[in-house]
């Protein structure tokens, strides 16, 4: 009862981080609520890793930029923004943080932007704090902001070169990809051609997971450690994303019971971050019904129980679910919600549906358990 | 009795009992990951309170999300509500949005396993 692709775009999505580190991204129109949210959520996963606050200062200023770019020519584009949303993610991987940005310009646009990167890119660090001081006298900026600021900025405060990035959408339009690197470590001296290689190798890693996400119509994307405070955050977006209406509070209430189940059942746990790793991921299908999946560790002896649980709950018909979960509401005995199955009963009774998932025996003495629940959109 | 006050945080919701001013209102969000710990006070204030409580109580639930653990707390906050009927009159009234059927539906759920009286208000 599950679709065979499940795994595998799950399990694929979840192996492109490591432990310890995390990938976040956000598809769709960003509006100022989401974007201080967005903030919020980057900002508690980068001062869980990084011990240095200046980086992190650094860090958090570069996306503010980067959002504010995404804001900037969603405006200037303004219905078009819709059918080709903009990106915004942030990795760590190892010890450099990668902040991205991706959006919707005009291509005869592309020229003059094109300049701008490559002039801040052949510039030194002096020679750059120069030309931010001289652009600055001039007092050459549009009312947009157009003469580069903000792109100097971005370059001079992570001490690396921008990467930037093209891709055609049609004869009009064009997506462009702005990436930032911000090493937290001293940074390694490397051949200028093998530092540019490296540079461009993570933006092209990027530009995959982008267009995966549009093929999938993915919305929101988040792997790495799971604790309430990001959960919060992720609900506070979906929140901000959407109008209220009975879909809305369904999925939050889902994504509620999906997430606490990976925090509090989730193997493979550090000692450092509290929570645990696992994969989130919200997609919008084409009848514009949500599907939520989610992809965690859990021990063997978990994923026995859970397995019988879920095959027990699917069984059921949407009256005999209903009057189980009454039962284990009142039933003091079975406390422990983990043993009762009631965040479960719970999804299977909200979605309406039966429930989706996988377990993957990863040899290690944990599964990699994926559950899938749809949520139907009501305001079609 | 001394009020019980408990300010609301990201997760988990306010709490006003206060005898004195007639007033006994849980409200905003509860999705706390340890719902145990939230509600184990708040209970045992309820089954204290039960054993001499005003002539009429009435608890209003004005929630905007309730976690599946929260979900199980609440029932015990109800049945501690069955607990005050014995001593004296009592009425919980469930607040949902017009929109929010699941709220409505957890409401109808705890009105019929529990032996308290339960006026629903759409607002």
């Amino acid at each position: 009862m599950f679709d065979d692709n499940l795994f595998d775009k799950a399990f694929n999505l979840f192996s492109r981080v490591e432990k310890q580190d995390f990938e976040y991204v956000y598809r769709g129109y960003f509006t100022h609520n989401i974007t201080k949210k967005i903030l919020v959520l980057a900002d508690s996963n980068i001062q869980k890793s990084v011990e240095r606050s200046t980086i992190q200062k650094r860090i958090y200023y570069i996306m503010v930029e980067g959002l504010q770019n995404i804001t900037r020519h969603q405006d200037d584009l303004e219905n078009k923004a819709d059918k080709y949303p903009g990106i915004f993610a942030i990795q760590k991987r190892k010890e450099r943080y990668y902040v991205t940005t991706g959006n919707l310009v005009l291509n005869d646009k592309i020229p003059e932007l094109k300049k701008k990167i490559s002039k801040i890119n052949s510039l030194e660090k002096d020679e750059l704090k120069k030309f931010h001081k001289e652009i600055l006298r001039a007092g050459v900026i549009s009312n947009k902001g157009g003469a580069g600021l903000g792109l100097i900025e971005m370059s001079r405060k992570s001490g690396n070169k921008l990467v930037a990035s093209f891709e055609l959408v049609n004869e009009e339009y064009s997506y462009f990809y702005l990436q930032t690197q911000i090493p937290t470590t001293k940074k390694e001296k490397l051949d200028s051609d093998v530092q540019d290689l490296k540079l461009r190798k993570s933006l092209i890693s990027i530009k995959k997971l982008h267009l995966s996400l549009i093929i999938e119509n993915i919305i929101l994307y988040f792997n790495g450690f799971f604790n309430q405070g990001n959960l919060l955050s992720l609900l506070a977006i979906i929140k901000g994303r959407m109008n209220m209406s009975i879909t809305t509070i369904r999925l939050s209430n889902v994504m509620v019971e999906m997430i606490q189940n990976i925090i509090k059942h989730g193997a493979e746990r550090s000692d450092e971050i509290s929570g645990a790793p696992g994969v989130f991921f919200l997609r919008q299908k084409e009848n514009n019904d949500f599907t939520l999946t989610s992809g965690n560790y859990v021990t063997n002896e978990d994923a026995e129980k859970l397995k019988d649980n879920l095959s027990f709950i699917n069984e059921k018909s949407d009256k005999e679910i209903s009057e189980y979960y009454d039962k284990i509401l009142l039933d003091i005995e079975l406390g422990d919600s983990k043993k009762s199955g009631l965040g479960l009963s719970d999804l299977r009774i909200k979605s309406g549906k039966k429930l989706e998932y996988s377990f993957h025996d990863m040899g290690n003495g944990n599964n990699f358990y994926i559950l899938q629940t749809t949520v139907v959109n009501l305001q079609k | 009795m001394e009020p019980l006050i408990i300010k609301e945080t990201e997760d988990t919701p306010e709490i006003i009992f206060n005898p004195e001013d007639e007033t006994f209102k849980i409200s905003k969000v509860s999705v706390p990951e340890d719902a145990y710990e939230f509600y184990d006070p708040i209970i045992n204030w309820l089954k204290e309170y039960a054993e001499a409580p005003n002539e009429e109580t009435i608890m209003e639930f004005d929630l905007e999300y309730v976690n599946t653990a929260s979900s199980k707390q609440l029932i015990q906050v109800i049945l501690a509500l069955e607990e005050v009927a014995k001593n004296g009159k009592v009425i919980a009234k469930w607040f949902y949005e017009e929109i929010d059927e699941d709220m409505q539906s957890l409401g109808e759920r705890y009105a019929k396993l529990v032996d308290v009286k339960f006026e629903f208000i759409e607002i």
